[in-house]
């Protein structure tokens, strides 16, 4: 286990004083230090909403409200999902991942625009401590959703601050979707054409146009709400004629794209890694780009499916829940795409490629429970339960999640220049998929049995179910705790990694782990298509394996 | 390396510095335009208010055709749209396209809806009005 | 230092991440653009619960609308036209190398700008005058002459629309609109203004950041930072300041010509 020194590259600096260090790192404009910016920052606000969903699974063990009252109960599953929605998984993937590879993976020397970038964080930081001030001040009540007139009119809690927090970490969405739209479009190397790109940034293309389409959106919404609450007076008042659902159909059309903000990203993430460890390109690349543009356009039609019994119109529902089948279709089509990629595929198990086999599992059960619910009649039935919870669970954190730690574990290389252990990774992944499958699954069969979301006290009958939902989160923590420390572990003992230890194509392999300041010491030339495995690389990368191969 | 510009662009500049100009002469024709659309569509305002009584539909069809008309001008020549890239040309379209998705499908709702309820659903005669002075004593009577 | 080979000119303001100056302009115009995008979303939040309300309650429109003051909005109108006149000729002197045109074009820009938001303070100052139960702004300052009948058209606690004088000019719109409102219902007409005072006030807030990138810009031209090789914050800057017009090209006829 070779311990030397990693060349001189973009995490180095020649700083000799303190305070010029921190100087280089706060403000830097380089897009791969901000990512690890955002990696530190998201990682820590992940713990935060954590710790916020173990308490609601504490208090959910017992029947009875002992551990905390209906109005603390309230505020922690707002603060979780205040923090897992606006601070993790709509930054996560596109601010961590996406800022430190799309240049890399498009051969350029940064982002189009990279102070605007550093002000992305700075905004997302700006907007996490309004939120963390609204949480030590008491927190807030309403539900991540702040439905009108409850967060207008009558609750006792910190909406503005909140809503604050989630304004202004919109605007750091904003521009980063805006950074990334100009520089796929205006600054690819040489070559590459749009279907020479990886899928990856297909993908945080796609993500970015819903960014600036949808968060203006939920922006005046919330400000509406805020100036309701302050002066007392606003549009969303039945008392001076208003209407509560004006707010949630202005809320859930930024929402409900926002839910394909966190879900296209992964899928990026997830085509990247079923190509490398398969040792073969996507199957229907063109049909996997095209089906993120899809998602993004079709996802602004369905909002109304979150509306079906807020006294939305029945032909509404009908439409909406027309259109939401149908915007299941491009997501399918990734994943047989990415299934017929595996078929005589030269299959790895490294850690990344078990969070991306267990990503296709889980998303499929996410996926289709999705369907389920757009079906106005079983959402009437199973709306505001259990079953709601765990579709969502489902596809954000078996979804998201794991795509998320996939994409973290295959890139920790080139970021870090350090290989992490792989037993621990392998072992790790396999916590999560068993601790994540043991909290969320019961959900669904509660859910349908009928157990409300958001309550805290409940009839005994539910009791095993919870219990059993408490007993697999715990475990699921653990095995997000793991990778915590051998990740870091690797960064001071791991072995070193080399410009492309995956074997892998892709213009971010190419370059130097980590890479230098300025990503390429010659600007790269793209004369090959995407995925350029040798067509029979599949079959003489498994007759050629050894103990000790890359993969 | 010098080759490296040279071969076939793919990084997006291939048309870059202007692809056009327009000339000044144009930006007086296009302001005199706009003011004469917007004493139009005052006096349009006037005319419907003091002379001539449209159906609201109408009247407010006609301003916003005014205003559409005015905005195209100003995005297609103040703003340059005219001598744009396609891309710029398609950003700009696209967020009125996508401020048509809000509008439509929500209205559409509202329509459908039976909000307020003195509006009534498309498929349903509006409540009838109750003659009797207490209700149209209404808010007033708080 | 970067290892780079790169053999590009740096020409003026050429950024290290950029190939050549019109890749780095066609990024600035496409950036600003898809900035636009997001601006146009956000207003069209308003201008959505505007539509919902005035689908809702037409006579509440018809009543309260009368009570904003269109002549000087009018007013504003034209003041906003010619600004995006001298907007797009400043771009124009920038382009062809013009400083002394650029520098007065752009000044004249921010003049009307002021100017607009001048207007509008006294707009909302009259408004907020007839609350505090004064005529005129410039009366409730020197403590002049008071207004005849109560009214307050600020939304809030004090709102008090005037439907006595309404119902004296004609009592149909004033009854139609107690009409509309539903029993229980205080005071509808706070919708209209309420809405008012959000869209013209946030458009008032995006005239100052129009305003203040204008000065900076001005600024830059009087520094000579511009050339016809170099002007990519004019036109950007530009850009922004034709869509504030914009979204006051569409809230005057929405508001005041009812």
């Amino acid at each position: 286990m070779s311990t030397t020194a990693l060349p001189s590259n973009y995490s180095t600096n020649s700083a000799t004083t303190a305070s010029a260090w921190l100087k280089s790192w706060l403000l830097t404009v380089d897009h791969k230090r901000i990512a690890i910016l955002y990696l530190i920052s998201i990682n820590v606000f992940f713990l935060l909403g954590g710790m916020a969903a173990s308490m609601v699974r504490l208090e959910l063990v017992t029947p009875q409200g002992d551990l905390m009252s209906a109005d603390m109960y309230n505020r922690m599953f707002t603060l979780h999902g205040v923090i897992m929605v606006f601070f993790f998984l709509i930054p996560g993937i596109p601010s961590v991942l996406g800022n430190f590879l799309i240049p890399l993976m498009i051969g350029a020397r940064d982002l189009a625009f990279p102070k605007l970038n550093l002000l992305s964080w700075y905004l997302y930081m700006g907007g996490g401590i309004f939120a963390l001030c609204a949480a030590v001040f008491g927190g807030v009540d309403t539900g991540w959703t702040f439905y009108t007139p409850f967060s207008t009119s009558y609750s006792n809690s910190n909406v503005v601050l909140t809503i604050a927090g989630a304004f202004i970490m919109g605007f750091s969405s904003i521009l980063t979707g805006l950074n990334f739209i100009v520089t796929i479009h205006k600054m690819r190397a040489p070559g590459l054409t749009w279907f020479r790109l990886p899928l990856f940034i297909w993908a945080h293309y796609a993500t970015s146009l819903i960014q600036i389409l949808a968060t203006p959106v939920v922006a005046i919404a919330l400000l509406l709400v805020a100036v309701e609450r302050i002066w007392h007076v606003g549009v969303f008042d039945p008392a001076i004629g208003g209407d509560p659902v004006l707010y949630q159909h202005l809320f859930w059309f930024y929402s409900h794209p926002a839910v394909y903000i966190m879900i296209l990203p992964a899928m990026g993430v997830i085509s990247e890694l079923i190509a490398t460890f398969s040792r073969r390109r996507i199957f229907g690349y063109e049909f996997v780009a095209f089906s993120s543009i899809a998602i993004a356009i079709l996802g602004f039609l369905v909002w109304g499916h979150h509306m079906y019994v807020s006294s939305q119109s029945v032909y509404s529902g009908l439409v909406f829940g027309f259109i939401t089948m149908l915007v299941a279709i491009p997501s399918a089509i990734k994943v047989f795409n990415w299934t017929a990629t595996l078929y005589k595929g030269s299959i790895s198990y490294r850690t990344p490629m078990l969070y991306a086999l267990g990503f296709i599992g889980l998303f499929v059960i996410g996926g289709l429970t999705g369907i389920f619910l757009s079906v106005v009649a079983v959402d009437i039935h199973v709306t505001d339960t259990y079953f709601v919870v765990a579709h969502f669970h489902y596809v954000m954190v078996g979804g998201t999640m794991m795509a998320y730690l996939g994409g973290i574990h295959y890139w920790w290389p080139k970021m870090t220049g350090r290989m992490y252990n792989e037993a621990w990774g392998a072992i790790s992944a396999l916590v999560v998929f068993v601790g994540f499958n043991l909290t969320f699954f019961p959900q669904f069969v509660m859910g349908y049995l009928g157990m409300p979301r958001r309550y805290h006290v409940y009839p005994q009958e539910f009791q095993i179910y919870h219990v059993m939902s408490t007993a697999g989160s715990s475990i699921l923590g653990i095995g997000f705790i793991i990778p915590l420390v051998y990740l870091l572990l690797s960064l001071r003992y791991g072995k070193l990694a080399g410009d492309n230890p995956w074997d892998a194509p892709g213009l971010e392999w190419q370059t130097s782990s980590p890479p230098p300041t300025f990503n390429f010491a010659t600007q790269p030339i793209v004369t090959e298509e995407a995925y350029a495995f040798h067509p029979e690389a599949a079959i003489r990368d498994a007759e050629a394996w050894q103990p000790g191969s890359p993969l | 390396m010098a080759n490296a510009r040279d071969i076939g662009h793919e990084g997006g500049h291939d048309r870059e510095g202007s692809y056009g100009h327009i000339p000044v002469r144009t930006y007086w024709v296009v302001f005199s335009s706009l003011m004469v659309l917007m004493v139009l569509t005052v006096a349009a305002w006037y005319v419907e208010k003091h002379f001539v009584q449209l159906p609201e539909i109408v009247a407010v069809g006609i301003a916003m055709a005014i205003a559409i008309a005015k905005t195209a001008l100003i995005i297609y020549f103040f703003m340059h749209v005219k001598v744009s890239s396609k891309l710029t040309q398609i950003f700009a379209v696209s967020a009125f396209v996508w401020l048509m998705i809000l509008f439509v499908i929500v209205m559409g709702d509202y329509m459908a809806r039976g909000w307020p309820p003195a509006r009534g659903p498309l498929t349903q005669a509006p409540a009838p009005r109750a003659a009797a002075a207490p209700v149209s004593q209404g808010w007033r009577a708080l | 230092m970067a290892t780079t080979t790169h053999d590009h000119v740096s020409g003026p303001a050429l950024q290290h991440h950029y190939d050549t100056p019109g890749q780095q302009k066609e990024a600035a115009t496409l950036g600003m653009w898809a900035f636009l995008v997001t601006e146009i979303m956000l207003f069209g939040g308003i201008f959505m619960a505007y539509m919902v309300y005035r689908w809702a309650y037409p006579e509440i429109w018809a009543a309260a609308a009368p009570h904003l003051n269109t002549p000087l909005a009018t007013l504003n109108t034209v003041v906003l036209l010619v600004s995006s006149l001298t907007v797009a000729l400043a771009v124009h002197a920038a382009e062809v190398g013009n400083k002394r045109q650029l520098v007065t074009l752009l000044l004249v820009t921010i003049l009307l700008g002021a100017t607009f938001l001048g207007i509008k303070f006294t707009e909302y100052g009259e408004k907020f005058a007839h609350c505090a139960g004064y005529a005129s702004p410039l009366a409730w300052a020197t403590g002049g002459e008071r207004l005849g009948e109560a009214e307050c058209l600020v939304p809030g606690k004090g709102f008090l629309f005037p439907v006595a004088a309404a119902s004296a000019e004609g009592g149909a719109p004033a009854a139609a609109a107690a009409d509309a409102a539903q029993p229980g219902m205080k005071s509808p007409h706070q919708l209209f203004f309420f809405l008012y005072f959000c869209a013209t006030g946030l458009h008032a807030v995006h005239m100052v950041v129009g305003i203040t990138v204008m000065s900076v810009i001005a600024g830059m031209a009087i520094r000579n930072k511009f050339s016809p090789a170099y002007f990519t914050p004019v036109e950007i800057g530009g850009l922004y300041w034709h869509l504030i017009d914009i979204i006051w090209v569409f809230l005057f006829p929405l508001f005041y010509l009812v």
